[in-house]
């Protein structure tokens, strides 16, 4: 399934939409929008998954990347992920490094 | 000979009389076409020899054409030609353009557009060439790091009497971040055995799985047993109730734990920025007793399949190495009993996918794993063989690794 991102920025909060399987193909598109997020200093990364079908190794190698380029302290936020999704990263141990929230915001 | 087809562009599509005149049907078979023809359609014109265009098309247009042409794989031959503009004709050949010019003599011509012709095709050999000599050092270099990490991987799988050991690693490129070992420890008292698998692909994780591979096998060799007073912070023993010898003290614990902490602390204080991590499992075994203590650092839980056709799993008991500071590792512990096969794979075992787009998943799996009865070789066969019919000659997208460790029956 392609992929697609797109970010909206609030004062200094970043939301990312996720949109199909966030694999090593389609994790550069994502790279660079962590990149430009983290490059306007933002306070707190909302990523909402709820329409993300796939996360590979790769995929959650942008999530560790995402995470280790946000200053300590701030919040690196995971929204509707599904359950495949959701194991993938508890699997791992990064689920203590996030927040996994389940539902999207209004 | 068959005659030389040549294209002529201009403005309204008219060729010029003199130069119509000047090619000979014998020798050339001519069509002309105008600008706005050739972009609208460039199909029923795909394949000329040689396209003469007109310089008073402008060097943008001529450009345009000349991309259209091989944006179509056709290569031919272009001549610019002055429509009695000799300062456009100027332009183009400034541009890096062949041209030809008045008057137009059949002899001169056909000289002229032969030579035109010939330095075309030389310009277009030596591109060529060029490519694949390029390319061809590429491969070169892919083939020599295919070779230095196969180097990385065990050249034989060291075997105690009274078991079976069978590995399979089939790289989705040519080289890969996964990879398994096999060596013994502590004399030969016991075995360890390691299946882990770098995030990501290509040269970026077939780099970080060499320094993994380096700092595991190199740690573990090199510690003793355990010794309590040099346990390193963070880690701590899964205590098991009733057993004679908590875990933690027994025989290979320290080199297990050593090697996956220190590794941990190495990649965190000096690659943590560089945002590469490994799942993997990593198994001691006592090949007398059956006994394997184990660190899962956030791999898929290998399968332990049952004489009995049971099974269970041994699911993560750490988080993935390198890919936080402080992370803790507890020890797991079980016992291998005659009959019994443990099953190690890496992601890209479920992770196949199918034409369909669909996951070959644990389940299938498993079902294949938990059947009693094979040999190691056999039943990595028999997964290879379901994975490859799930697949159905989609392209492998992910490296797939697997290791199967049986208990001969008694």
């Amino acid at each position: 399934m392609s992929f697609s991102a797109t970010m909206r920025l609030d004062d200094d909060v970043a939301t990312i939409r996720l949109t199909g399987d966030l694999d090593a193909r389609s994790a550069p598109e994502f790279n660079e929008l962590v990149n430009e997020a983290t490059g306007l200093q933002v306070n707190r990364m909302v990523l909402i998954m709820d329409e993300l079908a796939y996360m590979s190794s790769a995929g959650l190698r942008c999530l560790v990347f995402a995470h280790q380029k946000m200053p300590p302290g701030r919040d690196l936020v995971l929204v509707g992920a599904r359950p495949e999704v959701v194991e993938t990263i508890k699997l791992t141990g990064f689920d203590r490094s996030v927040l996994i929230e389940q539902s999207t915001e209004a | 000979m068959s005659a030389t087809r040549v294209l002529i562009v201009a403005e309204s599509g008219e060729v010029a009389p003199e130069l119509h005149q000047a090619l000979h049907p014998d020798e050339f078979s001519v069509r002309g076409v105008s600008a706005a023809q050739l972009s609208a359609d460039l199909a029923p014109h795909q394949s000329p020899d040689m396209v003469l265009v007109s310089a008073s098309l402008g060097l943008h247009e001529l450009t345009h054409i000349s991309r259209r042409f091989s944006e179509n794989d056709s290569s031919p031959t272009i001549v610019v030609y002055p429509d009695g503009d000799f300062a456009a004709l100027e332009s183009c050949v400034r541009g890096g353009y062949d041209y030809v010019t008045p008057p137009f003599l059949p002899s001169l011509l056909r000289s002229r557009m032969t030579s035109c012709w010939e330095r075309s095709r030389l310009t277009q050999t030596v591109q060529e060439m060029e490519n694949l000599a390029s390319l061809r050092e590429y491969e070169r270099e892919l083939s020599i790091a295919h070779e230095i990490q196969s180097g990385f991987l065990p050249e034989e799988l060291p075997t105690p009497a009274g078991w079976e050991l069978a590995t399979r690693f089939e790289p989705a490129r040519q080289v890969a971040g996964d990879f398994y070992d096999v060596f013994e420890l502590l004399n030969g008292r016991r075995l360890a055995l390691l299946v882990a698998d770098v995030c990501d692909k290509g040269v970026g994780a077939a780099l970080f799985m060499a320094l993994i591979r380096t700092l595991l096998r190199h740690t573990a060799e090199h510690t003793g047993n355990w010794n309590p007073v040099d346990s390193p912070p963070g880690s701590r023993p899964g205590g098991e109730p009733g057993a004679a010898l908590p875990p933690m003290l027994s025989l290979g614990a320290g080199p297990l734990v050593q090697a996956v902490s220190s590794t941990n602390q190495y990649l965190a204080r000096n690659h943590l920025r560089q945002g590469y991590f490994a799942t993997l499992f990593f198994a001691v075994l006592d090949p007398g007793s059956g006994k394997l203590l184990y660190i899962n650092g956030g791999h898929n839980p290998p399968v332990l399949a049952r004489a009995n056709g049971e099974h269970i799993l041994l699911p993560p008991t750490g988080p993935a190495v390198g890919m936080l500071a402080n992370s803790s590792y507890t020890l797991g512990h079980t016992s291998i009993g005659p009959g019994d096969t443990l099953f190690m794979y890496t992601d890209g075992v479920v992770e196949a996918r199918g034409t369909d787009g669909r996951l070959f998943g644990s389940d299938r799996m498993l079902r294949v794993v938990t059947q009693p009865g094979h040999s190691a070789e056999k039943l990595l066969g028999l997964v290879d063989q379901a994975v490859a019919g799930h697949v159905a000659g989609a392209a492998q997208s992910d490296d797939i690794t697997m290791m199967a460790l049986r208990r001969s029956d008694d």
